[in-house]
């Protein structure tokens, strides 16, 4: 194959995440995503290549072209990549809120809002965050990085130690097949659990809706950084939760602590949209003065999206 | 600010409906689960001020486009300053009776009244619907324009006319234009003698307007009059003089001078006089002038003749005889063929006194000489028995022929007096039901002899000068009288004339009723083209008296829905058409919550573009 001539084949990471989750189970498409997103890199995302040898592999669109075996393309007419057995320095934990505020898409609010906006093919948080993490840890655990899983709601649900052998994705996503959806968020006795599992200095991922009270997540957070962890923070949310689009009278519920808000939409939007924006900042803010990086993701960003801001935040790690 | 149709604001109450929502809308619309309901708590937490002033806003608006809008189908109307007035109708009372012509400041009361009667019209518009109205009851209608010329053109009455009536043809006129805004302008001086009774005008404003100051002291002559009515050819003018001091007065008939003088304050003036004048003549007597110069003239008549001469046949009896010789004595008859005193079997010709035949036997003969002479009369059966002689009714009391003369009388032997076809005879005296005396054209008839066996009549005191008047004002000269009347004044015609001859000479047929000239004077009534008696037209004597009611007197006259009294003319002005100011305030309330409606939009639209926006 002429490498000039080659046609990239369409990049999972960049679909619309609701077209593709509908596509398959949860590790087929992360699978796809993940080699999307790896064959939308121009360099591998390997670091310590002079260490020992361990395997070829066919050569994939965004390899550097450097660890191309020139050799074996002479002899054999097949472009194949060397790969070394790095030795795994990081060890990171995802941690994922599988709270019943996840289980939410703003359908429901498009269809009071009317037909013009329709919300009813977005995926819920969860099922966004999910898919997600599959494909996060998928990408860590091809970087040779030890992934754990931890879920929680009101209590912790999952808890996988962080493992950079074969079969740790088969598990990470078995466990993310397990129930969840409790009517609380309990981040702190989550991260506290993540850190745990981490024996040493690692990554913390956590993915959440963040319908949480700061100062409770702060001081885990900082704890964290305390103890040496780098804090990634995804923030997912449903764009309905940020837009709360019109639909004239309606009394808004919240599934976990069953408060109830009657308000006029077309009264409150402005300021709903103001109070979100002022929470955002807040979280934002927080998140920076303790060192911790922080990304707003909304669930109909195609996974490329937060994939890449987490891997960003990999690679500044040594 | 009054409401035309106050039962409209009842749809006022509709303004609960957006209070209702107000205060309901938060127990209004679906349930939907939201994780982030905590951030709308905190967004109506930190913004609810805003949010609860803008609703409230809101509600405010629609509460008061609701009310705006009730309050305009209840027709409200208000006075605004300044934004001319609607269309009304509106009556001008204009009082032109004599006592306005009274001279005050060196103008007559009349122009001021017309003048303020100018500046209301000036401030008339195309809308308004207008009438003149003059104190005789005579209603004009028209356009600025037009009533303006009928300004010009009212000249003062020659007497009081009817200004009560007046009032309520102004009042009939105006409530039946069907305007809404009704108004009466009423120009008068206040007099108390016209303003004897209450008028009511209904559901109408009278603005009123009574000049200030007080009535000059005035001179008038109250009455005058000839006695007798015919003069042979003597006679007395009677007048009586009203004045607080001594005045020089003269006395014309014809066209001359009979006689001046000066009379102390409220004196009687006789003047006796036997002229040369014949026929029926019309006289004056006139005082110095004065500042209400209308009523320094009255008018008087007197029909003037030589003595007539009298035959009295001999079964006319002693009495007629000897009265004769009295009245000849005195130079009121003499001895002549001009009018017979006969009994009627004696009748050959007329005119005459004709009286019954002593004797029945003479009856026959007595009714067929009236059936030759052509007079319409019969005599009947006779009646015995004595029985009282009564004058003549109420309505004819006015006779000179009857007055006081059968006092006591009485009759016990008198026959039936049978009318014939085309009787036409003033019964002079009836004896029960039926007539005794009757007198016609040219012939008075007794149904008894003047005998005392059968009356008392010519043994009583006012025989002789009873006979006198028949002879002298009844049978004398052609039938007819003098009939007094005041300026306007509608009377039934006297069935002795057919005509009547205006100032001017010319001569008007008489109608069923006649209605006197508006102007003071002697008008001469005509038979076949004769003269035979006079109109005289005076102004009432009241009329002379000049006090005056205070506005609130007169305002108590008044029955009306509202009733205003103007202090001067520029109070008058400002006072016309004030009821129509009063204008319909409906359409700018409608514009109001029209307005009230577009902020409403605009608010709800920039809520939504904000919403939108965000």
């Amino acid at each position: 194959m002429d490498a000039a001539t080659h046609v990239p084949a369409p990049r999972a990471d960049l679909f619309d995440p609701a077209s593709l989750a509908a596509l398959g189970r949860i590790e087929i498409v992360a699978r796809w995503i993940v080699d999307g997103f790896m064959s939308g890199l121009h360099r591998s995302p390997r670091k310590g290549f002079s260490v020992e040898f361990a395997e070829y592999r066919p050569y994939q669109p965004g390899d550097d072209l450097r660890y191309i075996d020139w050799k074996i393309a002479a002899r054999s007419d097949r472009w194949v990549v060397r790969q070394y057995e790095e030795e795994t320095n990081l060890r990171a934990s995802i941690v994922l809120d599988v709270s019943k505020s996840m289980a939410w898409s703003g359908a429901a609010l498009y269809a009071l809002a009317g037909a013009e906006q329709s919300g009813a093919a977005r995926l819920t948080k969860l099922a966004y965050a999910e898919r997600l993490t599959a494909a996060l840890a998928l990408l860590l655990l091809r970087q040779r990085d030890a992934v754990g899983l931890v879920r929680f709601d009101a209590e912790i649900r999952s808890a996988i130690p962080p493992r950079a052998r074969n079969g740790q994705w088969r598990r990470v996503v078995a466990a993310l097949e397990e129930p969840g959806a409790g009517r609380a968020s309990s981040a702190p006795v989550a991260l506290e659990q993540a850190a745990r599992l981490i024996s040493r200095r690692g990554m913390i991922v956590l993915v959440s809706d963040l319908l949480m009270d700061i100062p409770d997540v702060e001081r885990a957070v900082r704890g964290l950084r305390a103890a040496g962890h780098d804090v990634t923070v995804l923030h997912l949310m449903d764009p309905a939760e940020r837009d709360l689009p019109s639909g004239g009278e309606a009394v808004f519920v919240d599934p976990e602590s069953r408060l109830e808000i009657a308000a006029s939409v077309a009264d409150v939007r402005a300021a709903y949209r103001q109070t979100v924006d002022e929470v955002i900042g807040e979280w934002r803010t927080m998140f920076s003065s303790i060192g911790a990086s922080y990304e707003l993701i909304f669930t109909d960003t195609p996974f490329g999206v937060p994939l890449r801001r987490a891997f960003a935040a990999r690679q500044a790690l040594p | 600010m009054s409401l035309l149709a106050p039962l409209y604001l009842l749809l006022g109450a509709a303004a609960i409906v957006p209070l209702l929502i107000h205060l309901l809308r938060r127990r209004i619309g679906a349930r939907v689960d939201f994780p982030a309901a905590r951030y709308l708590a905190r967004a109506e937490q930190e913004h609810s001020r805003s949010l609860r002033l803008r609703n409230l806003l809101l509600m405010l608006l629609r509460v008061a486009i609701v009310l705006f809008v009730a309050t305009a189908a209840a027709r409200p109307v208000m006075r605004l300053a300044g934004s001319g007035h609607g269309p009304t109708a509106l009556a001008i009372v204009l009082d032109n009776s004599l006592s306005t012509t009274v001279v005050v400041d060196g103008h007559p009361l009349l122009e001021q009244f017309r003048g303020a009667a100018r500046e209301i019209l000036a401030a008339a518009n195309a809308t308004d619907r207008l009438w003149l109205v003059t104190a005789d009851g005579r209603v004009r209608g028209g356009g600025k324009a037009t009533l303006r010329e009928e300004l010009d053109r009212v000249e003062a009455l020659g007497g009081a006319g009817n200004l009560p009536l007046a009032l309520a043809h102004a009042g009939a006129a105006v409530r039946a234009a069907g305007l809404d805004s009704r108004q009466i302008i009423l120009l008068t001086d206040g007099q108390r003698s016209a303003w004897t009774q209450t008028t009511d005008v209904g559901d109408v404003q009278v603005v009123l307007w009574l000049p200030g100051g007080v009535p000059p002291i005035n001179r008038a002559v109250a009455s005058a009059e000839a006695r007798p009515e015919r003069w042979t050819p003597r006679g007395a003018l009677v007048a009586r003089l009203m004045s607080k001091d001594s005045t020089t007065y003269r006395i014309t008939l014809g066209d001359r001078s009979l006689g001046r003088g000066t009379a102390s304050p409220n004196e009687e003036v006789v003047l006796r006089a036997a002229p040369p004048e014949r026929g029926w003549v019309a006289g004056t007597i006139e005082l110095e002038p004065d500042e209400l110069p209308g009523d320094n003239v009255r008018h008087f008549a007197v029909w003037i003749g030589a003595p007539p001469g009298i035959s009295v046949s001999p079964g006319a009896g002693p009495f007629a005889r000897s009265a004769i010789d009295v009245l000849k004595g005195s130079g009121r008859v003499a001895e002549g063929r001009d009018i017979a005193i006969v009994a009627g079997d004696e009748l050959s010709s007329l005119p005459a006194l004709i009286l019954a035949p002593s004797d029945p036997v003479r009856v026959g003969a007595a009714n067929r000489a009236l059936e030759r002479v052509g007079v319409p009369w019969r005599f009947g059966v006779a009646r015995r028995g004595e029985a009282s002689v009564a004058g003549p009714r109420a309505a004819d009391a006015s006779d000179s022929l009857a007055s006081g003369a059968f006092v006591d009388v009485s009759a016990t032997t008198r026959y039936e007096l049978v009318a014939q076809s085309g009787a036409d005879a003033d019964t002079i005296a009836r004896v029960g039901r039926e007539p005794w005396i009757v007198a016609g054209p040219r012939y008075a008839i007794v149904a008894s002899p003047l005998d005392p066996t059968a009356t008392t009549l010519p043994i009583r005191a006012a025989f002789v000068p009873w006979l006198a008047t028949v002879l002298t004002e009844r049978l004398v000269g052609e039938p007819g009288g003098i009939v007094a009347a005041n300026p306007g004044q509608t009377l039934p015609r006297p069935r002795w004339a057919d005509a009547i001859e205006e100032e001017t000479g010319a001569r008007t047929a008489l109608g069923d009723d006649l209605q006197a000239p508006a102007r003071s004077g002697t008008y001469f009534f005509e038979r076949g083209g004769r003269r035979v008696g006079a109109l005289v037209v005076n102004p009432e004597s009241s009329e002379s008296v000049l006090d005056r009611l205070a506005s609130r007197e007169l305002a108590a006259r008044v029955r009306a829905r509202q009733l205003l009294t103007a202090a001067d003319r520029v109070q008058l002005a400002g006072l016309s058409f004030r009821s129509a100011a009063r204008r319909s305030i409906g359409e700018p309330i409608l514009v109001a919550a029209l307005a009230l409606l577009a902020l409403e939009a605009l608010l709800v639209r920039s809520r939504r573009r904000g919403a939108a926006a965000a």
